[in-house]
């Protein structure tokens, strides 16, 4: 037989039976829809973290922290083994008190291990801001101009600092909601839902010295330390509703003109977060409070990580938390998606049911077929694809319902203020879906096609 | 039997036994039949129920397997082949009537009719074509696109009658072709029957109980406990059939 006749033959007995076919469909695609709504969460959840990951400065950046010397024998030996150079930087760096400090040469250090595409030191300083009664901790974050441009960040208004010389502000979107009241330890914003203070327009008074500060507050002897008026260079833009930003509570500046400026301020004195000799005086050059390493692919993250780490720094990555996230996102999906494959179970059964009876009601037609000459193999064919038939149809009602499913999900979830995860259904699900629907029909149609196969055809002779 | 050997036999059967078994007792359903079929030809085989008349057909169609015996059809062995063979077979060289005409109920007449050809993967075309053909031929040019529930039972059994004919076999089976229809629309059928074996030269083995309806057949064999027991040679007696005729079996 042609397949064209075939399928029209089979379409042709489907047809006739309308209403058991409905109800067969019907079990295919709850099935169906069960399994793809089910993985399309999963997906959901799973781009909502990657997106997530992809805000808190990506998978191939990896943080490094000064580390304390340990056993500085089997890291040191270690660390040159991997870098020839590591043997100077990590001695001239190591200071007396055994804490493996993160300074320039550090920087050119890390950049040499292979892979890293290029790496940059961030020095953070706690500030205190004072606008009229109130006042709020700035964390302030120097970083050089081209580790800047990786933070991802929205500008709301003005620009990012940009001048090396000049110290500028640029405000994370939550600093402002922080303001508080000293005296009463109140926060206008959570009271009342507004900032009092826009540090784009407003100014502040910027205090470098918070120790000298809070100690005037407590003592009155105490001189308060000098404030100073600093440049905002802009804002970041605020966020939208249900989404927030790893940037908010930060005020980002120019490395070197931070440096610079906490120099002349602590003039011949330790600056707050700085180490200091045995004798208690300043070193010359300014320590970091992390280096960031950029890793040219997601491949080399582990791998560099470890060579930093045997440096006898400490280092950290997204991929690390990636991986356990990942194992957990398999398992939620294998579960959601097995609760999907119960149903579609159930409705594989419901075919085959379907099938079995339509072969006994059929017995005769079957019978004549065989007299008149229809191959065995293209009964078998005609059954077989009957049932890819309601497979598919199933499957295709039950893209239809998933996508209706998701989209109400989404919105729902949308309302509920949780728009990073979403139920979310890629072409390749779709069309795998699909197909599996199409197969579960056939390997469901199987054993009645097999027995319709093997009917006698006698049944055509007998007269009830 | 000197007549006989000049002409070309259909079919040849050659000492044929079926056995059942029912409960311990064995039931001989045929108990050594031999004869031949020639091209042409229309036979009835007549018995009782339980005659074994019906398991004989059966056999010949290679619906059933035969406990000994040879069944030859256009040269080929019947019994020795395997079920995909005989579907094979049937599809290629046997057209069947059957009692209860047994069309497909989804179908036209016309589609009805083609449904041999489409096994045999004809292009719809060309098969919807040669159907019209032979619907023409029954009597029912105007019912092509009827469906088996619109039409008489004898317009059905028409129908069945062109699609034996459809694949232009070897030769055609028919059970009982007028077992539920009543005696004019029988004779009507009986008649077409008689006329395609004349006029397309096939050869048509029928499977009665009705003496009457047998009679329409060039040959009668009756049939009896499993046993051939007498071939009628109805040409002789008609007038107007200047067929040649034919000494009739061996028996």
């Amino acid at each position: 037989m042609r397949i064209l006749d075939l399928l029209r033959m089979s379409l042709g007995s489907l047809l006739k039976r309308k209403f058991r076919t409905v109800l067969t469909v019907l079990g295919v695609m709850i099935g169906t829809a069960s399994i793809v709504v089910m993985i399309s969460l999963g997906l959901g959840i799973n781009r909502a973290q990657m997106e997530n990951i992809e805000r808190f400065g990506g998978l191939t950046t990896i943080e490094v922290w000064e580390g304390r010397k340990t056993n500085t024998r089997t890291s040191g030996v270690s660390a040159v083994s991997v870098i020839g150079s590591a043997s100077s930087s990590s001695s001239s760096s190591a200071s007396r008190d055994n804490v493996m400090r993160l300074d320039d040469e550090v920087v050119e250090t890390l950049k040499e291990i292979p892979y890293v595409e290029n790496a940059y030191p961030l020095l953070r300083f706690d500030a205190i801001a004072k606008y009229g009664i109130y006042e709020g901790d700035l964390s302030l974050v120097g970083i050089p101009q081209e580790g800047l441009a990786q933070q991802h960040i929205e500008i709301g208004e003005g620009h990012l600092p940009e001048s090396s010389d000049e110290l500028e502000f640029f405000y994370g979107n939550e600093v402002a909601l922080n303001f508080y009241n000293p005296k009463t330890y109140e926060y206008p914003y959570w009271s009342t839902g507004e900032a009092v203070v826009d540090p784009y327009k407003d100014t502040l008074f910027i205090i470098f010295d918070r120790e000298a500060y809070i100690n005037s507050q407590h003592d009155g002897k105490v001189l308060p330390p000098k404030k100073y008026i600093i440049k905002t260079a802009g804002v970041e833009k605020a966020n939208e509703e249900g989404r927030w930003s790893t940037n908010g509570y930060q005020v980002f500046c120019n490395l070197d003109a931070l440096v610079t400026t906490l120099k002349r301020i602590f003039r011949n004195k330790v600056i707050p977060g700085q180490p200091s000799t045995s004798g208690g005086k300043p070193y010359k050059k300014i320590y970091y409070s992390t280096i960031n390493v950029n890793v040219d692919d997601v491949e080399h993250v582990m791998e560099v990580q470890e060579q930093i780490k045997a440096l006898g720094y400490e280092a950290s990555s997204n991929i690390e938390w990636i991986e356990s996230t990942r194992q957990e996102m398999a398992n939620t999906q294998a579960m959601l998606g097995g609760i999907g494959a119960v149903s579609l179970l159930v409705a594989a059964i419901g075919i085959t049911n379907t099938m079995m009876m339509s072969i006994y009601e059929r017995t005769k037609e079957i019978g004549v077929m065989k007299v008149l000459g229809c191959d065995m193999r293209n009964i078998q064919a005609l059954f077989l694809i009957e049932a890819a038939y309601i497979g598919f149809l199933g499957g295709v009602a039950g893209l239809g319902l998933s996508y209706a499913i998701s989209s109400v999900v989404n919105r729902v979830l949308a309302a509920g203020g949780e728009s990073t995860v979403t139920s979310y259904i890629p072409l390749w699900l779709a069309g795998a879906a699909l197909i599996f629907a199409v197969i579960i029909g056939m390997v469901a149609g199987f054993f009645p096609s097999r027995r319709a196969m093997k009917l006698s055809p006698l049944a055509a002779i007998r007269n009830e | 039997m000197a007549m006989a050997d000049t002409r070309r036999p259909v079919i040849q059967v050659k000492d044929l036994y079926k056995v059942y078994r029912v409960g311990d007792t064995r039931v001989r359903a045929l108990n050594g039949v031999d004869f031949e079929i020639y091209k042409g030809e229309f036979c009835s085989i007549v018995g009782t129920s339980g005659s074994g008349k019906s398991t004989l057909l059966n056999m010949l169609a290679g619906l059933e397997k035969p406990t000994k015996g040879e069944i030859v059809i256009a040269g080929e062995h019947i019994e020795k082949k395997n079920e995909n063979q005989l579907v094979r077979f049937r599809r290629e060289h046997i057209g069947f009537i059957f009692q209860s005409f047994n069309l497909m109920a989804t179908m036209t007449a016309l589609e009805n009719v083609a449904l041999p050809l489409t096994f045999q993967g004809v292009q719809k075309e060309r098969r919807l074509k040669k159907a019209g053909e032979l619907l023409d031929l029954v009597g029912l040019k105007k019912y092509k696109k009827h469906r088996p529930t619109q039409m008489s039972g004898g317009q059905q059994q028409r129908v069945g009658v062109a699609r034996a004919l459809v694949v232009n076999p070897e030769i055609i089976f028919a059970d009982e072709p007028t077992g539920n229809l009543d005696s004019n629309t029988s004779e009507e059928v009986m008649r077409l029957m008689q006329k395609v074996v004349r006029e397309q030269n096939q050869t048509l083995v029928m499977v009665t109980h009705d003496n009457h309806l047998a009679s329409f057949a060039d040959r009668i064999f009756h049939i009896m406990d499993g046993k051939i027991v007498q071939i009628e040679d109805n040409r002789a007696h008609r007038s107007g059939d200047n067929r040649e005729m034919s000494d009739g079996g061996r028996i």
